[in-house]
């Protein structure tokens, strides 16, 4: 459209959660905004989902992992797939979507970050005198995006349902600017992951909705709890981000000191950069 | 009170009142437009940072006074009186860059008011006044106005006293953000030291002197915060009028 703002396309024509299904089913309306635009969501009498902004119908809307998506020009690719949702013993379930004054590309940094553990979620995902970050790999898929793997903390009470201490092992992958995702060690099924992913909708340059999907292998969990927990650690999360100053990330790599243990966060800037990410980001 | 020296370029202007430098605790203070973290250290240090970690840009105000130190919340980066990061827990055998560091101000202590100066060339040590020590520090006044129309209101008709041979004293002006006017009768003299928090914002600093007899000081307390209450509401009204 002819009002539409210069969004860059790698954001403009791609997909985002913009609700939780649960809560059109609850309200049967809902309002929100999308990379500056104003999109109201509606569900008729039949169960229909449809999005418009200014009175104008959204095509591209649809429903995945319990999420409304919608993409605001011309899709470029297809939802993020994740094969461990299809997996039919898993727990799928959203764990809630927080409103957070900051950068979405801020959230999904400090998602990202290991050494912030045993400060911010003092007790449970980490623990001070444990402050120290291992050597961990980080790689650029030739897809896009950023992957970690290798990193390992330990952590005093790592999920909902555990209450002893241990090392645990991560993989952190950035799948798309405003979207990331862990893979966690299960304690019980060694050889498989827990996953928890982070869909972060870029309301404005500052200011974000983090949606969260968790996937748990079945091990004693319980839905309520595991949204309970999540909604706990992210609220630590929120007063720390949304005190960053600027509140917009800054991409240059002289704007703000790294250290190794930062080599995810690092990437991701560069990533964004070489990509051309603009809305929610200072370019260098 | 009496002029001590002509203002020079390497200003310094006022932020906090030193009873708000509480032992281990940091405050949050705004000079033209920029966040300052105000702490004082055990050795009575008085530190003005800017308020912002180098690493990932959390106001360090969120973080812990150790006394010795301050400690960003986000990840427990520790930096030292002179700004300088000395440890980074995530890699605690190495030791930072010492270029690793916190933008920092000069501070003084004057009048009973913490003092910053922006310029970190010049130390904050010019002052328009001469200190007296047992001076009363009025309570501080936020005002959603910019400093300039503060002057202007303060330097016409502020009353010093309500006893009738004070309802003419005018408020001599120092400098644009220095305000005096002299005691008159049995009221005191009142200095006035504005904080140009923004362009839209100011704090008014007030400092009455000689100290009034204790029986008379509640009383003299309340004047000035009426008189300022007054004044802010008047201001605000006018500002937020179409």
């Amino acid at each position: 459209m002819a009002d539409d703002p210069e969004v860059e396309s790698i954001l403009w024509d791609d997909w985002h959660v913009v609700a939780e299904v649960s809560r059109l089913v609850e309200f049967g309306r809902f309002e929100t905004v999308l990379l500056g635009i104003k999109v109201l969501l509606e569900r008729d009498a039949s169960g229909e989902i449809t999005a418009s902004r200014a009175g104008r119908d959204i095509g591209c809307v649809t429903l995945r992992y319990g999420f409304v998506w919608v993409c605001l020009g011309r899709p470029a690719r297809t939802i993020v797939d994740f094969a461990e949702c299809l997996e039919p013993d898993r727990l799928t379930a959203s764990a809630g979507s927080v409103r957070v004054a900051v950068s979405g590309l801020r959230a999904v940094e400090n998602f990202l970050d290991l050494s912030h553990l045993a400060f911010v979620h003092a007790g449970y995902l980490g623990e001070e005198p444990h402050t120290e970050i291992a050597r961990y790999n980080v790689t650029l898929p030739p897809e896009g995006g950023v992957l970690a793997t290798g990193c390992r903390v330990y952590q005093p009470k790592p999920s909902p349902m555990e209450s002893q201490g241990f090392d645990v092992d991560y993989v952190y992958a950035v799948l798309r600017p405003y979207i990331v995702v862990l893979y966690k060690a299960n304690p019980v099924e060694r050889a498989r992951k827990d996953m928890i992913a982070l869909f972060v909708q870029p309301a404005t340059e500052e200011s974000c909705v983090a949606h969260i999907l968790t996937c748990y292998l079945p091990h004693e969990v319980h839905p309520p709890a595991v949204r309970r927990f999540q909604q706990f650690i992210f609220g630590q999360d929120r007063p720390i981000l949304e005190n960053q100053v600027p509140k917009r990330l800054p991409l240059s790599p002289r704007a703000e000191t790294s250290v190794r243990a930062d080599g995810s966060s690092a990437a991701y800037r560069r990533w964004l950069g070489a990509s051309g990410v603009r809305f929610g980001a200072i370019p260098t | 009170m009496k002029l001590d020296q002509a203002p020079s370029a390497g200003r310094c202007y006022p932020v906090a009142r030193t009873e708000e430098l509480i032992p281990r605790r940091i405050a949050q203070v705004q000079l033209l437009g920029r966040e300052i973290a105000l702490w004082r250290s055990d050795d009575g240090a008085v530190h003005a940072w800017e308020n912002r970690c180098p690493h990932r840009g959390v106001r360090l105000s969120l973080g812990t006074n150790t006394g010795t130190e301050l400690r960003c919340r986000y990840h427990g980066w520790r930096f030292n009186g002179d700004g300088r990061c000395t440890f980074i827990p995530s890699h605690p055998t190495q030791k930072p860059a010492s270029t690793l560091r916190v933008g920092i101000y000069s501070t003084a202590v004057h009048s009973g008011l913490v003092w910053v100066s922006l310029d970190p060339e010049i130390a904050a040590t010019t002052f328009l006044v001469r200190e007296d020590p047992h001076a009363v520090t009025l309570r501080s006044v936020f005002v959603a106005a910019p400093a300039a129309a503060i002057a202007k209101s303060l330097s016409h008709g502020y009353r010093i006293s309500a006893a009738p041979e004070a309802a003419a004293t005018a408020v001599a002006v120092f400098d644009d953000l220095t305000l005096a006017a002299p005691a008159a009768g049995r009221a005191p003299g009142v200095t006035f030291f504005l904080q140009p928090v923004d362009v839209m914002r100011t704090v008014i600093h007030g400092l009455v002197s000689p100290a009034p007899d204790a029986h008379e000081r509640l009383a003299v307390l309340r004047h000035h915060n009426t008189q300022l209450s007054l004044l802010r509401d008047a201001l605000e009204r006018t500002a937020a009028a179409p």
